[in-house]
């Protein structure tokens, strides 16, 4: 690219950021984060398309855009470190490359990249952990004896290297559950209760299962091919305490809105979180008026909030003849609750933060 | 200098006050004090929307009008009340207090419905 079209596209790159500013829209991000590519600037594309998508959640184009602003990121961040790995190879370096390849989604590099380094390093754990984790969004997506039996050699590789791996264990339980191997899944599991202790619920739910279900055979590598030949999986995904987590999450929420309803003067509480709503109080049903007041209210004030570049819509008092609807809304979480007109507004705010910040703490939970 | 002007000026001076503006529920700017991070018809523009959007709101779903509308957000907080015909837009800073500032803002809004029965 010569001087005089990198002096055309700068231009363009202010006109658009001024756009941007101006008059948001999927299509005004879409074109910035465009033009940032075309300046090999990935990280700013990406960066427009996580501010797109702050605006925008459900715009298709902004989504394409930031995975694609992440993959050329990704593929510059790999040659560099191939440049480096080529200068100095460490295990730490290859597992980085390998799992940077996973998340481009290159199951074959991930495999080369793995067994350079397992011929180099033959003792690293974690690069074995890496090639196994490959193997098995290959098994789970084709379901290909061969990826599954390999996934199995991998994570029994990284057992032998290190058998306090509970995530090595966990993944190898589950897959010979999965397949019908029930009996083998119950005695690895079984092997890892000494090292994690009676208190591992994980392990501890897939081992319940593992041992309430009758095996379907006990060759292991005929089992794999018994599932690519039906093309099914013989048991379903583990229910784990991650579930139960989730669900107790929910009670939390439900008891914290329930207290919060009934505080003097609070006549209707809501917890709305995308296109789902809890409700206490005064209301029949999710037709309510106030739910969609309040669903209203919390976009538009985001809507204003970022356009007049003052961040985003955190909290908000709407008074007027049907008393106070107080709001607290945090990404596409909106607590609100609407009470009397001589109602304690500001105990109100605090307990619908608290009860944003309690819930979005409990979904980091479940996340990680 | 029209009294409403005075009356916004004064305001503007009251503690984390970024900004006062009196505008009619289309986005009509009638008088303004902002500061220079604010458009002119960036506010207008968007106030209108946004008290727009919240009246036709209140009024499909049978829940009236609003007399006030606070909003917090992460950089600054904006505080609309409603006037006879017009509205009054406060900007303030992150950190202002609200509850101080309260008082001058009833203040000055009591001062600009005398202003509007006047004219």
């Amino acid at each position: 690219m010569n001087l005089i079209q990198r002096m055309m596209i700068r231009k363009d790159l202010k006109r658009l950021e001024q756009r941007v500013h101006d008059e948001p829209s999927p299509s005004t991000y879409v074109d910035l984060g465009q033009v940032y590519i075309n300046l090999e600037m990935s990280d700013k594309a990406l960066q427009a398309a996580e501010n797109g998508l702050a605006l925008f959640p459900d715009s298709v184009e902004l989504e394409q855009l930031r995975s694609f602003a992440r993959r050329t990121g990704l593929k510059a961040r790999i040659q560099d470190l191939r440049a480096k790995m080529t200068k100095s190879p460490n295990p730490k370096g290859y597992r980085e490359l390998a799992t940077m390849y996973l998340d481009l989604g290159d199951h074959a590099a991930v495999q080369s990249v793995c067994e350079e380094c397992v011929v180099r390093f033959p003792q690293d754990a974690g690069t074995w952990m890496v090639q196994a984790q490959a193997r098995l969004a290959d098994f789970y997506r084709d379901l290909s004896a061969r990826a599954g039996l390999e996934a199995v050699r991998c994570l029994e590789q990284v057992l032998q290297l290190d058998s306090s791996n509970g995530k090595a264990r966990e993944l190898l339980g589950e897959l010979l559950f999965r397949v019908g191997a029930t009996r083998q899944s119950a005695a690895c599991l079984q092997a890892a209760r000494p090292v994690h202790g009676a208190h591992d619920a994980d392990l501890q739910a897939l081992l319940k299962q593992a041992q309430a279900q009758a095996p379907s055979g006990d060759d292991v590598d005929t089992l794999f091919h018994e599932v690519e030949e039906t093309g099914v999986l013989p048991n379903p995904p583990v229910t784990r305490k991650q579930k139960a987590q989730g669900e107790e999450g929910i009670g939390k929420i439900r008891d914290a809105l329930a207290q919060l309803a009934e505080a003097p003067g609070v006549q209707k509480a809501a917890y709305i979180r995308g296109s789902r709503a809890l409700v206490k109080g005064e209301i029949k049903d999710g037709k309510d008026p106030f739910l969609r007041v309040v669903r209203v209210l919390a976009k538009s004030a985001q809507r204003f909030a970022r356009r007049l570049d003052i961040g985003n819509f955190s909290k908000g008092v709407l008074d007027g003849p049907f008393g106070h609807v107080c709001l607290c809304s945090y990404g596409e979480v909106v607590a609100a609750a609407q009470c009397d007109k001589g109602a304690a507004v500001d105990r109100v705010l605090a307990d619908l933060q608290e009860l944003v910040a309690g819930s979005l703490y409990l979904a980091g939970m479940r996340d990680s | 200098m029209t009294r409403i002007q005075e009356t916004l000026n004064e305001l503007r001076r009251a503690a984390g006050v970024r900004g006062s503006a009196l505008l009619t529920p289309d986005g009509l700017m009638v008088a303004h004090t902002l500061d220079a991070q604010f458009r002119e018809d960036v506010v207008a523009g968007l106030t209108s929307f946004l008290l727009m959007t919240t009246h036709r709101c209140l009024r499909e779903n049978s829940m009236g009008s609003f007399q006030q509308f606070v909003l917090h957000a992460t950089h600054g907080k904006a505080v609309f009340v409603e006037l006879d015909t017009s509205y009054l837009v406060v900007l303030l800073d992150q950190f202002a207090d609200l509850d101080s500032s309260r008082q001058e803002i009833q203040g000055a809004a009591q001062r600009l419905r005398r202003c509007g029965k006047m004219s």
